[in-house]
């Protein structure tokens, strides 16, 4: 009995004992769970919405920042739209210049009192004088340092990429969420910096970036109320610019790269007074590389279906016949695009399209042996365009509008 | 010594995490350099050496049961002998257990915490895993039970969200250079493999011993399924680039843009490296503390728990000077260290055993007329 009464006694000391260091060991972790050293705080933070990266004649490069200004957006917001001058602005630029991005990186910030964050920039653009002279050197910096986002959009901009961050569009907060915007609605090309660096390292060292510039301000409105906007592509071999492509040839490069969304494809049937325009809902395109007997060529099958939008001709799309020609012009004015761009990208010899990559995954061998030749293959190359359209539906009215009954054709 | 028992579930549960933990991180961008677009094979061939050194853990246990290598080897090749063995394994865990201490806390300081000191990283989670490896074999058991879904499910819905990301053409060319380069890249993620020895250290508090076997079997099986998928889908999201980035899981969770309202997926490989890393550590951890205290022959492994602690963070911070060094140890030492350590080395002593077992059994035979058993 007493010898039992010991022993509780001891193991509620050992207890005891155990429970106070316990208690000890968790004191001594709580100056853990703070994170002293890498606390932020939001108000500490510049939030950069875009940059812009330019060389200056004298050979450095000067990095503009769009930064985010809480303040703005947190005191009522609707203070009537963009009122004139900084007062309502949400964002303000800043800029500096350095032998290379980062230098110029920590000389502005010195200008900012907060740390200038990267993890919200959705936003690159680069000017166009340092793009014909060499991204590869900046581009370093975006895909090293832990915070700017491989998903960040990547443009080129005609003139000095700073005027673009620069300039206040009123329909949106900042400049750089129209270029985003625009970009998200696939009226361009819509590269990321991901891509970007694929584009790089991959077979055909060939890049295709959109090429933005700043609208004019209509009447009546502010100087800097200018609008961003993709106006056509910038090519680049490897890492240097070398030429543009239009708006046109651009939308026949979005027609190969299967990344047709949001636009319309207006027709001129043959023989037929009047247009017809076609939105495109689906495009599937293949692009099949063969070798035969040495000779390198390219099929390109594209399978589109779209919805008439507007019909100006008096052709009555309800009739087999009628609905034919518009098909067959639809299939031939996509073609014509497609060609118009191919052409243009051999004539410089720039595989933006990426035929380097499917040679190499489907001949692998064979394509590794001529790699160094490749852009005479892709200069000579022979293409075939093949369009399959279809057009599946017709809208509200199934006779053009207005027209009396007697004038429509093939009743 | 270790008076806890486990289920071979949970043995299951905690190997998984330890190989997968790290091998998710940085090992597709290695693979990558040796074997291009064929490096989702790698992981395939690489899981060979992790069957065999299951097998040899296994097949060990089993003429020594209740036994770990430590103590096995002293009975196999005789004391002294046994015991230099033994030191090997010893300071071979200490020093990787270190290393991945280190590879733990350099991808936090380079990702998250920049400005922290690393040596803070690296000792708070020791002091965490010491805790566990303290309070014993049942609660590493249970805690990695507990764990697995913070590890798993992250992992799921990163897959899912990066969905719309994938190009599945990126696998092109399959074996454009023949079966070399995926074999060559075989060779990294199979020094991952041999980490499976550490079995041998859990084998002997199984309570279903006879199940040791085909849940270790399974579990190798189980890491190879998921390196092949995460070594895929990093493919089909990074393709070419692969080679070039250090994380390449978390560039690809970092691309997610999922319906522009799923996005800075990051916190989701957070979870999974510290959760992860912390059964990798705590069951290496674990292994070393055992293997000292039976290697000592101590009574209890516990009161030497603390001071190894403090000596695998200090292994971690002082044998490697950077994080570059850090890859290359990973790519052009570790791949051959462990799997002479820890498959060698056992492949060596099973196959004295199995002679000096048969050369007593023919003596016995010889010299006593009775059967054996």
């Amino acid at each position: 009995m007493i010898k039992e009464r010991g022993r509780v006694t001891v193991r509620e000391k050992v207890n005891r004992h155990k429970s106070i260091s316990i208690i000890l060991l968790l004191l001594l972790t709580i100056p853990f769970m703070s994170g002293c050293w890498d606390r932020v705080e939001i108000n500490d933070l510049a939030i950069v919405t875009a940059a812009s990266i330019d060389k200056k004649d004298d050979g450095s490069i000067e990095l503009s920042i769009q930064v985010f200004i809480p303040k703005s957006i947190s005191s009522g917001g609707g203070e009537g739209g963009p009122s004139q001058g900084a007062g309502g602005a949400t964002t303000l630029v800043k800029s500096d210049v350095g032998s290379n991005l980062s230098e110029a990186l920590s000389k502005l910030q010195g200008k900012v009192p907060r740390k200038v964050f990267w993890g919200h920039c959705k936003v690159f653009v680069f000017g166009e004088g340092l793009a014909k002279e060499g991204i590869q050197e900046q581009l370093d910096f975006l895909l090293r340092h832990p915070q700017p986002r491989e998903r960040a959009n990547v443009y080129v901009s005609k003139g000095k990429g700073k005027a673009i961050l620069e300039s206040l569009p009123p329909l949106e907060n900042y400049s750089g969420e129209v270029i985003k915007e625009l970009s998200d609605l696939h009226l361009g090309l819509r590269v990321t910096l991901h891509n970007l660096d694929e584009m790089l390292t991959g077979n055909s060292q060939a890049v295709a970036l959109p090429f933005i510039k700043i609208l004019p301000p209509a009447k009546g409105e502010a100087k800097l109320q200018g609008i961003p906007y993709i106006f056509g592509t910038a090519l680049f071999e490897r890492d240097k610019m070398t030429g543009t492509m239009t708006e046109k040839e651009t939308r026949g490069l979005l027609w190969l790269k299967d990344d047709m969304e949001s636009y319309t494809v207006t027709l001129k049937p043959e023989g037929i007074e009047g247009l017809i325009s076609i939105n495109p809902i689906s495009s599937r395109v293949r692009i099949i590389p063969y070798i035969v007997n040495g000779n390198w060529r390219v099929s390109v099958k594209v399978d589109t279906e779209g919805t008439v939008i507007q019909n100006g001709t008096k052709l009555n799309l309800t009739v087999p016949k009628s609905l034919k020609i518009a098909e067959r012009t639809y299939q031939k004015d996509v073609e014509k695009r497609i060609r118009l761009t191919l052409l243009h990208l051999q004539g410089n010899g720039d595989d933006v399209i990426g035929l380097a990559k499917e040679f190499y995954r489907k001949y692998p061998k064979q394509f590794s042996e001529a790699e160094n030749d490749w852009e005479r293959i892709f200069e000579e190359m022979e293409v075939e365009v093949d369009v399959t359209s279809h057009i599946r539906r017709q809208g509200y009215i199934n006779k053009p509008a207005g027209l009396p009954e007697k004038e429509v054709k093939d009743r | 010594m270790e008076k806890g028992k486990i289920s071979s579930l949970q043995m299951a549960f905690m190997l998984y995490p330890t190989i997968v933990a790290t091998a998710i991180l940085g090992i597709p961008s290695v693979t990558a350099k040796f074997a291009k677009t064929d490096f989702w094979m790698s992981p395939i061939f690489a899981s060979f050496i992790g069957y065999l050194t299951v097998y040899l853990a296994v097949k060990l246990h089993k003429l020594y049961p209740g036994q770990t290598i430590i103590q096995y080897s002293e009975q196999i090749i005789g004391r002294w002998l046994g015991k230099i063995i033994g030191f090997l394994f010893l300071s071979f865990y200490i020093q990787v257990t270190g290393l991945i201490v280190r590879e733990y806390a350099e991808f936090v300081v380079d990702s998250f915490l920049i400005d922290t000191p690393i040596i803070v990283v690296m000792a708070s989670m020791v002091l965490l895993c010491a805790f566990v490896v303290h309070g014993g074999l049942e609660g590493l058991g249970r805690g990695a039970l507990l764990f697995i879904p913070v590890f798993l499910i992250p992992q799921i819905i990163l897959f899912i969200l990066v969905f719309p990301d994938l190009e599945f053409k990126n696998i092109f060319p399959v074996l454009a250079n023949g079966v070399m380069p995926p074999l060559k890249g075989s060779i990294v993620p199979g020094g991952w493999y041999t980490e499976f020895f550490l079995i041998s250290f859990l084998l002997p508090f199984l309570v279903d011993k006879k199940k040791g076997m085909r849940y270790g079997m399974m579990t190798v099986f189980a890491v190879m399924a998921t390196l092949v998928i995460v070594n895929l889908v990093v493919l089909f999201v990074l393709g070419p680039t692969t080679s070039s980035k250090v994380y390449p899981l978390m560039n690809v969770a970092r691309y997610i843009s999922f319906a522009d309202f799923f996005e800075h997926m990051e916190s989701f490989i957070m979870a999974i490296w510290v959760v992860g890393a912390f059964v990798k550590i705590s069951v290496f951890f674990y292994a070393t503390a055992l293997g000292t205290a039976q290697w000592l022959k101590l009574t209890d492994y516990r009161p030497i728990v603390w001071p190894l602690g403090i000596f695998i963070v200090i292994t971690g911070f002082w044998s490697i000077s950077n994080s570059m060094d850090l890859e290359r140890y990973n790519v052009n030492a570790f791949p051959f260290y462990g799997a002479v350590i820890q498959t060698l080395l056992p492949l060596l002593l099973l196959l004295i055993a199995m002679i000096s077992n048969k050369n007593k059994k023919n003596k016995q035979s010889n010299t006593t007329d009775a059967p054996m058993k």
